[in-house]
């Protein structure tokens, strides 16, 4: 009886942690009216130094538009691996994006900063559209866009 | 009686002859390859080439191209689908896997937990 309770207290305590490092986030874009069609968006984290950390979601799958997502494609190089199960359609023009990812708690609180870089036919490149750092106290919080993006949350 | 015999074991042995390639073929087996006679008839299969009855291939693009408003150095709208040809359904000709049909990049962002959802409305 004691090996089996001893076993059972090891397996939920090596659970418990994998549980808790890691919860889902959703993040909600709504776009502007801008009347045009469909808008690529790149989000992606940076570090605190700035450093490009990785790729949260790609609206738009094809790569031969990624250029247009400047920023995001400078820190890539445009390598679709970085968006591999992570890209959807683009988003039209006054609709609304919700995306759900199961996120790293080591991302909140810690100095990163999301970015979203937004490109519609025909219209101007937006880099960094949106950047916001991701914090406790950020989530829920309204932030505005810059030329597509009308607001932008995300929350815990 | 040893007449009998012999001729039971004939029939036998020529039943199962015949029958267990056949059956054989039918019956994959515990990792999903097919049995040792089968293989003979699997070998021929793959060597016959898969050949595409519809034109369609490459048709789109074309289309794509004779557009007036749309150029390839342009970005889309919602048509996604429209000259992919199906390759980017697995991330193919450059394009990235869509969500869902693979796991997120290994970018130590991700957890474990619910592949990514998205909808737009």
């Amino acid at each position: 009886m004691k090996p089996l309770l001893a076993a059972l207290a090891l397996t939920t305590a090596l659970t418990v942690p994998s549980l808790a490092m890691a919860r889902p986030v959703t993040l909600t874009a709504t776009l502007n009216n801008y009347g045009g069609d469909g808008a690529y968006l790149a989000l992606y984290v940076t570090d605190s130094s700035g450093k490009y950390a990785g790729s949260l979601w790609m609206a738009g799958g094809k790569s031969k538009y990624y250029q247009h997502l400047t920023d995001w494609y400078r820190a890539t190089n445009g390598d679709t691996a970085q968006v591999n199960g992570i890209t959807g359609a683009s988003v039209g023009a006054g609709r609304t994006l919700k995306i759900t990812l199961d996120l790293a708690d080591a991302l909140f609180d810690a100095g990163y900063t999301l970015h979203i870089d937004a490109a519609a036919e025909n219209m101007r490149e937006s880099p960094n559209e949106v950047a916001v750092p991701l914090t406790t106290a950020g989530a829920g919080k309204t932030v505005k866009g810059r030329r597509y993006i009308a607001n932008f949350t995300y929350g815990r | 009686m040893r007449k009998t015999l012999t001729l039971l074991f004939a029939t036998t042995a020529l039943t199962a002859a015949i029958g267990f390639p056949a059956w054989s073929a039918m019956q994959p087996s515990a990792d999903g390859s097919l049995g040792a006679i089968a293989t003979l008839f699997e070998e021929g299969a793959q060597a016959m080439p898969l050949v595409l009855a519809s034109g369609k291939d490459g048709d789109d693009d074309h289309r794509y191209r004779k557009s007036p408003r749309r150029g390839h150095d342009d970005v889309d709208d919602d048509d996604d689908d429209d000259d992919d040809n199906g390759r980017s359904s697995r991330g193919g000709a450059g394009n990235p896997a869509p969500a869902g049909m693979v796991a997120p990049p290994q970018n130590g962002l991700f957890g474990n937990g619910a592949p990514p959802k998205a909808q737009v409305n």
